[in-house]
């Protein structure tokens, strides 16, 4: 076998008697490989060419023989090298030296898994990938057995692959619950290390929404806090955090009033302020595209019936007031309350002020508005009311 | 006029003890000083930069830290490459102190030669050198400017005036090379000064020695008629020419490298506006630093300086120093501009005339005082007025020139021209770990403090400091000087900021180090993330999805000759220079040899008889200063005393608020409204936002509505230039007169009152470990997390107003948050690419697990690129350059990006109430979260009949949304009959390099699109038939 390879492989070129003495031409990465002519010519050098790169290399004097060691880079290094015994600038000499992996060394595995999260359900995928090598990084010979494991919740499974064009490869199929899979790999006593994959839940599945407030009046100052049901996807798996909920209203107007919520542990909480008028609210929320809720429907009942405007300090000083809630208590601060002015049918100005202690004063200026007769108009917390002819 | 002897009298070789005075004081009083002052300079650390680059690489001109790369060879090097040679010994920082001390030096002797040389006597000369140690454009120049080339370069051009007196008038070759020795230093330090030097120094010069000349053939200087003078003209002129020639060769061939880089790149650049082309008058700061600073005590003792340099001898000088002064003056007179044309006048910086005139004036300073401490003016005033009269009037003098240098020292720490020190330690650290030194970073409000940090880290910048040097069209063709101070530089500057941080993957701009909270909007809105705060108080910010700097960067090559004469001839000279001149010094101090006279040693001029005329003159023309000085001031006092009337109150009340002096704005609010300070000072503190914290007050017009006697109205528009955009807003106050003063009544402020006192809220966080092994290595692969992915619901490409932009919808919709950067491509029918550009503010960049938002690119040129068009002076909010499309886009390739995002997630913001009256939209934001708002900004999607997304436009609000608080809003619906779809092809949609069809198909297959469309906001638009309102939050401290 060594004979045919030696004819196929080597042959002299120039007539210089020359033999080769070492007649392994296969070695293993790793080995020290020490190439021996016999040649009355001493002065040659030996050209290496692998896929590492180029060399040229001195002999050894070894009585009659040359020595040639060739140098750990190339014998590590699995692949073809081919070698020329050089004679000033002829070749006297070709070879072929075939290195292969070395599989009495300790594998070496290079592993990588993508991506690295996927989504429940068993639709979705990654894929390990491994690369079993020998300890000098030489990829091992085809159809060497890769073990690929992967575990997820109480599920442990163990496939064999056969390693193919260097590389052994495996998907890894979510399941329908979410959580964590737990990957390795085992190749010739050899394990990888552990490798994780996320699996997130799928997408969210229509919930339900309900809400929580203090009371049912329209007093533009509490709070109304929307809240979803526990979101899941179809697999029953509460979905990731973070995720965004939109509640929309719709209010009595066909005005859509929005609010966010994001969800932890499947709940999202949206907020929004009463309003400051009786109104109805019909709440709907939407994972956008996704999943949407069931819609409720919100009154909001007038807090405040009425409020009383006097004129006062010869019509110049405006007091609304007081503004009282539902139970008769002062308005909390802040109500908003607008005055409209007109002077013989002309519009002037609009004032805007909030109410504090229940009142909202406006004072209208001698400097600013000489006297005569004026129309007013107060607007505030859902109530309309017009003086005319005041005269100031 | 003073009569002129021609006495021929040796002076006694003595050693000048005033020069020795002088040197002394100068070296103790600048050497002690420079420690303090020279490090807050606007150029000393430039030229620490540049220093730092020859100490590094010697020989290679190109440097990749600042503008992508730039050549040291627009600059001349010898200076810089002294700084280098220095810190070979002592560091960077020694050789700066080491070259300004030599600078002082050779200043103080400079003066003392050239004062030598116009007057002939060596007190005189001792008296100017020591005026010359505080004359206060030399300390401006050094102290505040730090303009150490132009001082070295004129220190040796007064070194070179005697040698080249000398060779004229006598022809000795020995001080033609001596001459030229000096000149070729002057010129490898400072380009400018040889040349102009030679105009408004040599030539008056070459004129004297003609007049000396002439003066020898005849008794009396009178008898120098224009013929005498003529015929000296022509006996000299072969050593004239030959001295110019020899002049021009060395200018031409010591920075020849300059020179053929100038011609190769020239200075095309939009001018950067300087102070000193002010009108004076109208910016009476630039007035102050350009003018009466540099001249300071002299302006007093102008009648004389003219009167002695109009004299028959030293007439050239005069006409010389008439010429500097007008161009000193600036932009105040229309003669600068005429005599130096419009280009020149926009890129040459005019104090330097002003410095010129000055020091030209010294040795006439130096003889005034002469004169009066212990010559004929003495004598003269104490004649005439008594010599009690002569102390007062000494003490003056004294009094007002020490003042002037006190007042020029103390300038850069009244009004400190840079930012506080930063410690860049911090900085320079954060620079080295990590690789973060393998993208680009830029540094905001650093101010010339940015060259020191570049030279202390290897990273690289898109910005730099030496205006001459930029080349990315983005900052040529804008009058920016820089992109760290461009808020300074209006909407220009924010302009070419934001263009950087909208496509900073052009760039590898991945860091932002923020030293000024202004810049921080922009950076959130344009897609950037907070990092964290450096232990010196600096913000980093980062953007995602920039890739590092390639290992090979381009530059531009120049021949290997170039390359030796810049790194050789500058030191070369010195050497040179320096044997030659200390040849002579030496043979003077061992006397060697019996010296020479100077020629000019010859020319006497008579200190007996100082003329009474010009003394009354000087009188009149001192109580003139005086008396505008004091009109000045009253005018200055009248026009800012603020409550003087309602529009002088309402101005000052502004100006107090643009600067938060709140004690002083409270100062102006009605006393008699019962608004105590503490609750004025309480209401301001609870208002943020973009109006209240990141503007800058551009422009305020009041007008007054109503006036009474003791009430007025007032309108009041104000402009504000904010780190997004102008911002006008209309105030309206009511204004009373209170015992003879007007008063602001105050505006009311929100008294709404929170519902709950104390509440929590449930809301994730989210952390990403990065690498997780503490290691130098490549970051392991599974420490990579996965690009979430993204979906595209719809995009089309469309124009309206003749602008293209393209625009959609977009949807995170895996299970973390995304940072997602969008980059749009136009393509004509041919596939030929036309345009890329990124999204800027028109989006929610960082988007929770299934969020949309909608987003606009727009396509923007770098503005005024076209140097015909001229930039608007005034500034449109909405204005941006619409890119030059050379054919018509019909295709559209869209670019998405996710990254996972972890911060700057808040979703708090609510919309509580919407009105629709006509074309408004009014509502109330509602912040039902824990994070305050600092500036809330809503995305505004518009919809046609079908539905169908036609546009989308953002607005700011001004004040901001603390928990639990409302904020009202009005925004103006847009009139968008005009758009047209041009495409609405989605085929070239791509996220994280995938189809996005491929994504929808898989990831959301059941995509329910009536979630999108029953949440739609009908209204009657004109082309518009429903709305769709998103909020974005900036939150400006995050807790």
């Amino acid at each position: 076998m060594i004979g045919i390879g030696f004819s196929i492989f080597s042959r002299a070129t120039v007539d210089i008697p020359i033999t080769l003495q070492t007649k392994q031409t296969i070695f293993k990465a790793g080995d020290n490989i020490v190439l021996r002519f016999t040649t009355n010519e001493q002065a040659v050098r030996l050209y290496c060419h692998s896929s590492y790169g180029v060399s040229i290399l001195d002999a050894n004097k070894d009585g009659k023989d040359v020595i040639f060691t060739i140098p750990d880079h190339f014998t590590s290094k699995k692949g073809v090298l081919n070698y020329k015994l050089v004679h000033t600038t002829k070749v006297v000499f070709e070879g072929v030296i075939t290195i292969v992996a070395n599989s009495e060394t300790t594998t070496q595995l290079e592993t990588y898994i993508g991506p690295p999260d996927i989504t429940a359900g068993g639709k979705n995928h990654t894929m390990m990938v491994v690369i079993p090598t020998d300890s000098y990084d030489n990829p091992v010979e085809d159809s060497t057995s890769i073990k690929m494991k992967h575990q997820f919740l109480d599920t442990e499974k163990e496939t064999i692959q056969f390693s193919k064009d260097f590389i052994g490869w495996e998907r890894i199929f979510s399941f329908e619950r979410s959580g964590r899979i737990l990957a390795s790999n085992e190749v010739n006593g050899t394990a990888s290390k552990e490798f994780a994959i996320e699996v997130f839940s799928a997408n969210a599945v229509d919930f339900e929404i309900n809400y929580q407030r203090k009371h049912g009046y329209a007093d533009g100052n509490q709070i109304t806090t929307f809240t979803t049901s526990v979101i899941k996807d179809m697999y029953e798996n509460i979905i990731s955090d973070g995720t965004l909920v939109t509640f929309f209203v719709r209010n009595a107007k066909g005005m859509i009033l929005k609010t966010n919520g994001t969800t932890v542990n499947g709940i999202a909480k949206g907020k929004l302020l009463h309003p400051d008028h009786m109104d109805q609210w019909e709440v709907k929320a939407y994972i956008t595209g996704i999943a949407e809720s069931t819609t409720l429907s919100l009154i909001y009942e007038q807090s405040t019936a009425d409020f009383d405007v006097n004129f006062q300090n010869k019509n110049r000083r405006i007091r609304v007031g007081p503004l009282q809630s539902f139970m008769g208590q002062r308005m909390p601060d802040g109500a908003v309350i607008t005055c409209l002015i007109y002077r013989e049918g002309k519009y002037l100005e609009t004032k805007t002020k909030t109410s504090s202690n229940g009142f909202v004063d406006f004072i209208v200026d001698e400097g600013f508005y000489p006297a005569g007769s004026y129309n007013f108009k107060i607007e505030g917390l859902g109530i309309h009311k017009e003086f005319k002819d005041v005269v100031l | 006029m003073i009569s002129e002897k021609y006495v021929i009298e040796i002076d006694k070789q003595t050693t000048n003890k005033y020069l020795i005075s002088a040197l002394c004081i100068g070296i103790a009083f600048h050497g002690t000083s420079i420690f303090f002052t020279l490090e807050s300079t606007y150029d000393a650390l430039i030229h620490l930069f540049f220093a730092d680059h020859y100490a590094n690489s010697w020989f290679e001109p190109w440097n990749y830290k600042w503008y992508t790369g730039f050549t040291v060879m627009g600059y001349p090097p010898l200076v810089h490459q002294s700084i280098a040679l220095f810190s070979y010994i002592g560091g960077l920082k020694f050789g700066l102190f080491t070259v300004a001390i030599i600078a002082v030096i050779l200043f103080i002797t400079g003066v003392y030669r050239f004062a030598l040389l116009i007057t002939s006597n060596r007190t005189v000369a001792g008296y100017a050198a020591i005026l010359a140690v505080f004359s206060s454009s030399f300390l401006e120049t050094l102290h505040i400017f730090g303009q150490l080339p132009s001082i070295l370069g004129i220190s040796v051009l007064m070194h070179a005036l005697p040698d080249i007196y000398l060779w004229i008038k006598t022809g000795r070759y020995r001080y033609l090379l001596t001459a030229y020795s000096l000149l070729a230093v002057t010129v490898t330090s400072h380009h400018v000064t040889p040349i102009f030097g030679m105009v408004f120094f040599i030539f008056p010069l070459i004129g004297m020695v003609i007049m000396d000349a002439a003066r020898e053939k005849v008794t009396t200087i009178k008898e120098v008629t224009f013929s005498v003078f003529f015929k000296t003209f022509l006996k000299l002129f072969w050593r004239i020419v030959g001295f110019g020639i020899g002049s021009l060769f060395l200018i031409i061939t010591c920075i020849l490298p300059y020179w053929i880089n100038t011609k190769n790149n020239p200075i095309t650049q939009v001018p950067i506006p300087h102070g000193s082309r002010d009108n004076y008058l109208e910016v009476t700061s630039s007035g102050l630093v350009f003018f009466l600073i540099p001249w300071g005590i002299l302006l007093c003792i102008l009648p004389y300086i003219y009167y002695r340099y109009y004299s028959k001898r030293y007439l050239f000088f005069g006409l010389s120093i008439t010429i500097l002064t007008i161009l000193g003056t600036g932009g105040t007179t229309p003669i600068p501009i005429k005599i130096l044309g419009e280009n020149a006048f926009n890129i040459l910086t005019l104090d330097r005339f002003t410095l010129w005139a000055s020091i030209m004036s010294l040795p006439i300073f130096g003889e005034f005082v002469f004169r009066f401490v212990e010559g004929d003016l003495k004598q003269c005033i104490q004649d005439r007025y008594g010599s009690a009269y002569h102390k007062i009037l000494g003490g003056c003098l004294i009094s007002g020139f020490i003042f002037v240098s006190i007042f020029t020292m103390s300038l850069g720490y009244f009004r400190p021209s840079q930012p506080q020190k930063i410690k860049m330690l911090p900085i320079v650290n954060f620079l080295n770990q990590d690789q973060h030194d393998h993208w680009r970073f830029l540094p905001l409000g650093f101010g010339d403090q940015m060259a020191w940090l570049s030279t202390q880290t290897n990273a690289m910048t898109v910005d730099g400091n030496y205006h001459s040097a930029r080349r990315l069209p983005e900052l040529t063709t804008r009058a920016v000087e820089r992109l760290e101070n461009s808020k300074y530089r209006g909407v220009e500057g924010i302009g070419s900021l934001q263009q950087f941080l909208t496509v900073p993957e052009k760039y590898n701009l991945k860091y932002v180090f923020s030293n000024d909270k202004f810049y921080d909007p922009i950076l959130y809105f344009c897609g950037w993330q907070r990092l964290r705060q450096l232990e010196n108080g600096i913000m980093v910010w980062e953007k995602l999805n920039i890739p590092p700097l390639s290992t090979i960067l381009p530059k531009d090559e120049v021949p290997l000759f170039q390359k030796l004469l810049w790194g050789t001839i500058p030191v070369l000279t010195v050497l040179i220079a320096f044997l030659i001149n200390i040849q002579q010094i030496w043979q003077r101090t061992i006397r060697s040899k019996k010296l020479r006279t100077s020629e000019y040693l010859f020319f006497k001029n008579d200190y007996t008889r100082f003329r009474n005329k010009l003394l009354g003159f000087s009188h009149l023309w001192v109580a003139l200063l005086i008396l505008v000085f004091s009109i000045g001031m009253y005018s200055f006092y009248v026009k800012n005393t603020s409550q003087i009337s309602p529009i002088n109150v309402v101005k000052a009340y502004y100006d107090a608020l643009d600067f938060k002096e709140y004690e002083r704005a409270y100062s102006y609010i009605d006393p008699t409204s019962h608004k105590t300070k503490d609750q004025y000072m309480l209401e301001i503190s609870v208002t943020d936002g973009l109006l209240s914290s990141y503007a800058k007050l551009d422009e305020i017009k009041i007008s007054i509505l109503t006036r009474t006697d003791s009430l007025a109205k007032v309108k009041v528009d104000t402009y504000w230039i904010t780190p997004l955009e102008r911002v006008d807003k209309t105030y309206f106050h009511e204004i009373v007169k209170y015992e003879g003063n007007w008063y602001i009544k105050p505006l009311g402020y929100d008294l709404d009152i929170p519902p709950d006192q104390f509440f929590s809220n449930v809301e994730p966080q989210f952390y990403n470990h990065g690498r997780r092994r503490i290691t130098s290595e490549q970051t392991a692969h599974e420490d990579v997390l996965k690009q979430p992915v993204l979906e595209v619901l719809n995009a089309k490409l469309l124009m309206h107003d003749d602008n293209y932009a393209i625009i959609g919808e977009l949807q995170n919709v895996d299970n973390v948050p995304a940072d997602v950067v969008i980059k749009g491509t136009l393509y004509t029918d041919l596939n030929a690419p036309l345009a890329t550009y990124n999204v800027k503010h028109q989006m929610n960049h960082k988007l929770m697990p299934k969020e949309v938002t909608s987003f606009r690119i727009n396509f923007e040129g770098t503005a005024w690129d076209d140097s015909s068009l001229k930039a608007p002076n005034t500034f449109n909010p909405d204005e941006f350059t619409t890119i030059e499309l050379e054919e018509r886009p019909s295709l559209f390739n869209l670019q998405c990006s996710g990254n996972v995002a972890t911060t700057d997630l808040y979703k708090g913001l609510s919309i509580n109430d919407l009105e629709i009256n006509d074309q408004d939209l009014s509502g109330v934001l509602f912040n039902t979260g824990l994070q305050e708002v600092t500036i809330p900004q809503l995305l505004i999607s518009y919809y046609n009949q079908e539905k169908q997304l036609i546009w989308v436009d953002h607005h700011y609000i001004r004040e901001g949304v603390k928990p639990q608080r409302k904020q009202f809003f009005k925004y103006k619906i847009k009139d968008l009959s005009g758009v047209e779809v041009v495409s609405d092809q989605m085929d070239f949609v791509f996220i994280n390099g995938l189809p996005n069809a491929d994504i929808s198909e898989k990831v959301v297959p059941n995509r329910n699109i009536i979630h999108e469309l029953s949440s739609l906001l009908p209204i009657e638009g004109k082309g518009v038939k429903y709305l769709k309102i998103e909020t974005n939050s900036y939150v400006g401290n995050p807790n």
